[in-house]
C-alpha cells in the first residue's frame, strides 16, 4: 500500500492543530503497523513559511528511509527565489515532487509566476500535488486550468474535493489527462462514487499521515481501516493502493 | 446611445432583503436606455413557489407587450413537475430558463438540472446561471455544466462576482457557449480582461444590471464609461443577447 499524502512534523512553525514530534523512524513504525509500504510525505512548515531550510528538513527526513518514504517540497511560488529553490529541491535534494496549497501560501492557480515552475517540475518528471476542495484559491477547477497548460506534469488534486466539492474534482479529474484526485479526508460515499466513475488508474488514497497529537497517527490508521467498509471491489482497492501510485512514482505499470 | 439595449437579468418581486415592481423595473430601463429586459422571479419563487413565478414573468412581458421577457424557473428536486411547469411557462410565453442552484438547493453537476437544460435545449432557450461563491455555483463547473450541452447558450449571471472573477476568464476559455454577465465587474479590470483575451472578447459578454441587487444607473453608468468600438458596445449591451434569445428577428417592443 502507498499512502500518497502525509506530513512531516511541523517543526518550526505554528499551525491550528496541535500536532505531535516524531521522527522518521516513528512514522515508518506507524507505517508498518497499518500495512503501509511507502508515503508520499509532505512539507508541512513549508506551506506556512517557505524556506530553504524547510525543503531540507523534509529531505533529511525521507532520506532517513529511502525506501520507504518519497519528498515532496514546496515553495511559496511567488517568492523571488521560488524558481531557484524548487530547482535545488529536486536537483540536489532529490525530492520527487511540489506540494503547493494555494489558500495557505495565498496564491491563485491562475497566476503566470506558476508556469516556469511548472516547466521546472516537468523538467525532472516530477509530481505537483494541490490542496483542494477548500474555496477560494484551492478547487479542481482551477487546478485543472494549470494541469491543461503543462500536460506534461501529473497533477494530483491531494483531497478529491473533500465534503462539499468533490463532484467538480471528479468532473475534472474524467476530463483533464494529467489530472489525478488522492482519496484524502474526502467521506465515504463520495470515496465510493469516485472509484465507480474516475478512470480507473486515477486514483489514489492518502491518509494525511503527520498531524496527529500521537506518533502513531491513530486518524491515519482509521482511515486504512475504513477503507474496507467503502463497499468497493478489490480491483479498485489495489488500483487506488498500489498499482496507481506505484505507477505515478515509479513511471511503470 | 443608438444601439438596441437588452437587460439581460433582472429580478422582480420581493426578495429577501430587496424589492422590484414592473413600474420600478420599467421607469428605470426608461431612465437608462434600456429597451428589453430578461426578467426573473423572486428568490422565494425561484426556490419554491415556481407556479406564481412563471405566472408573474410571463405576465409581466404580456402586460409590457414584450419589453419584459420572462425567465422560467422550476426546482430541479421537483422531477417531472419541474419539467410540467417550464411546459406551463412556454405555454405562457417564457423564452429562457434561469437556475440558482444556491437558493434550489442542487449541485450543477449533480445532473438534477440537466433534465430542464434538455428542455431550454429543445426550445432553442438561453439558460441563466447564478454563480459566486462556494458552494455549488462556481464558474468552472459552470462551464462544466455547459460543456454538457454545447448546443445551449449559457449565461454565467454575475460572472463569478467577486472573489470568483478570477475563475470567470478560465470558465469563458473552457466552454465556448458560455457568456459572461457585466454585473458588478469593473470594466477595467475584469471586463477589460475579458475582452482582450483572444478566447473571449467582448462578443461572449452581455450585459446585466441584476436589479434590484444592483442599481440600473450605476451598472448603465459603467458600461457607458467603457471605451469600445461602437460595434462592440452593441454586442455587449444588446445585440448578443438579443440573439441568443431570438429577439432580432421581431419588430421592437
Amino acid at each position: 500500500m502507498i499512502d500518497f499524502h502525509t506530513h512531516t512534523p511541523l517543526w518550526t512553525s505554528a499551525s491550528w492543530l496541535g500536532g505531535a514530534g516524531f521522527d522518521a523512524d516513528d512514522f515508518v513504525r506507524f507505517m508498518d503497523a497499518v500495512g503501509i509500504s511507502r508515503a508520499v510525505v509532505l512539507s508541512h512548515d513549508g506551506l506556512f513559511h517557505s524556506t530553504p531550510e524547510a525543503n531540507d528538513a523534509v529531505a533529511g527526513f525521507v532520506g532517513k528511509h529511502p525506501g520507504r518514504l518519497v519528498g515532496f517540497g514546496t515553495y511559496s511560488p511567488r517568492r523571488p527565489e521560488a524558481l531557484a529553490e524548487i530547482e535545488r529541491s529536486f536537483a540536489e535534494l532529490g525530492l520527487r515532487g511540489l506540494k503547493l496549497h494555494p489558500w495557505l501560501q495565498g496564491f491563485s492557480m491562475h497566476e503566470q509566476v506558476l508556469d516556469p515552475i511548472m516547466e521546472i517540475v516537468a523538467a525532472h518528471g516530477g509530481i505537483l500535488l494541490c490542496h483542494d476542495g477548500t474555496p477560494p484559491y484551492s478547487t479542481a477547477g482551477q487546478i485543472a486550468a494549470l494541469a491543461r497548460r503543462h500536460p506534461r506534469v501529473p497533477v494530483v488534486l491531494g483531497h478529491a474535493g473533500l465534503h462539499d466539492l468533490w463532484r467538480e474534482s471528479l468532473h475534472f479529474t474524467q476530463e483533464t489527462e494529467n489530472l489525478y484526485l488522492c482519496i484524502c479526508g474526502t467521506p465515504p460515499y463520495a470515496a465510493a462514487r469516485i472509484l465507480d466513475r474516475a478512470p480507473a488508474h486515477k486514483v489514489l488514497f492518502g491518509t494525511d499521515a503527520g498531524l496527529s497529537d500521537k506518533a502513531s497517527q491513530d486518524y491515519a490508521v482509521a482511515r486504512v481501516l475504513e477503507i474496507d467498509e467503502w463497499g468497493i471491489t478489490e480491483a479498485q482497492k489495489r488500483a487506488m493502493l498500489v498499482d496507481n501510485p506505484a505507477r505515478l512514482l515509479d513511471g511503470a505499470a | 446611445m443608438n444601439t438596441l439595449v437588452v437587460d439581460a437579468h433582472v429580478r422582480i418581486g420581493q426578495h429577501r432583503e430587496a424589492a422590484l415592481s414592473v413600474e420600478a423595473l420599467l421607469a428605470a430601463m426608461d431612465r437608462t436606455g434600456v429597451d428589453r429586459a430578461v426578467v426573473a422571479p423572486s428568490e422565494a419563487q425561484i426556490a419554491y413557489d415556481n407556479r406564481a413565478g412563471n405566472a408573474a414573468t410571463t405576465q409581466a412581458a404580456r402586460a409590457t407587450g414584450g419589453r419584459l421577457v420572462a425567465y422560467a424557473v422550476a426546482n430541479p428536486w421537483r422531477g417531472a413537475a419541474a419539467l410540467d411547469e417550464l411546459a406551463w411557462a412556454h405555454e405562457q410565453g417564457a423564452r429562457a430558463l434561469a437556475v440558482d442552484s444556491a437558493l434550489q438547493g442542487f449541485d450543477l453537476l449533480d445532473g438534477l438540472v440537466d433534465p430542464l437544460v434538455r428542455f431550454a435545449a429543445e426550445h432553442r432557450w438561453p439558460v441563466y446561471v447564478r454563480t459566486g461563491t462556494p458552494p455549488g455555483h462556481l464558474p468552472l463547473p459552470t462551464a462544466a455544466l455547459a460543456r454538457r450541452f454545447p448546443e445551449v447558450a449559457f449565461v454565467m449571471g454575475r460572472s463569478g462576482a467577486t472573489d470568483f472573477w478570477i475563475d470567470a476568464a478560465p470558465a469563458l476559455r473552457h466552454a465556448p457557449n458560455l457568456y459572461g454577465d457585466t454585473s458588478y465587474a469593473p470594466w477595467d479590470t475584469v471586463l477589460g480582461e475579458f475582452a482582450r483575451d483572444p478566447e473571449i472578447g467582448t462578443s461572449r459578454l452581455v450585459f446585466s444590471s441584476d436589479q434590484p441587487y444592483a442599481t440600473a444607473v450605476g451598472e448603465m453608468r459603467r458600461m457607458r464609461d467603457w471605451l469600445l468600438p461602437a460595434h462592440e458596445r452593441a454586442a455587449v449591451l444588446g445585440t448578443t443577447m438579443a440573439g441568443l434569445l431570438g429577439l432580432e428577428k421581431e419588430p421592437p417592443a
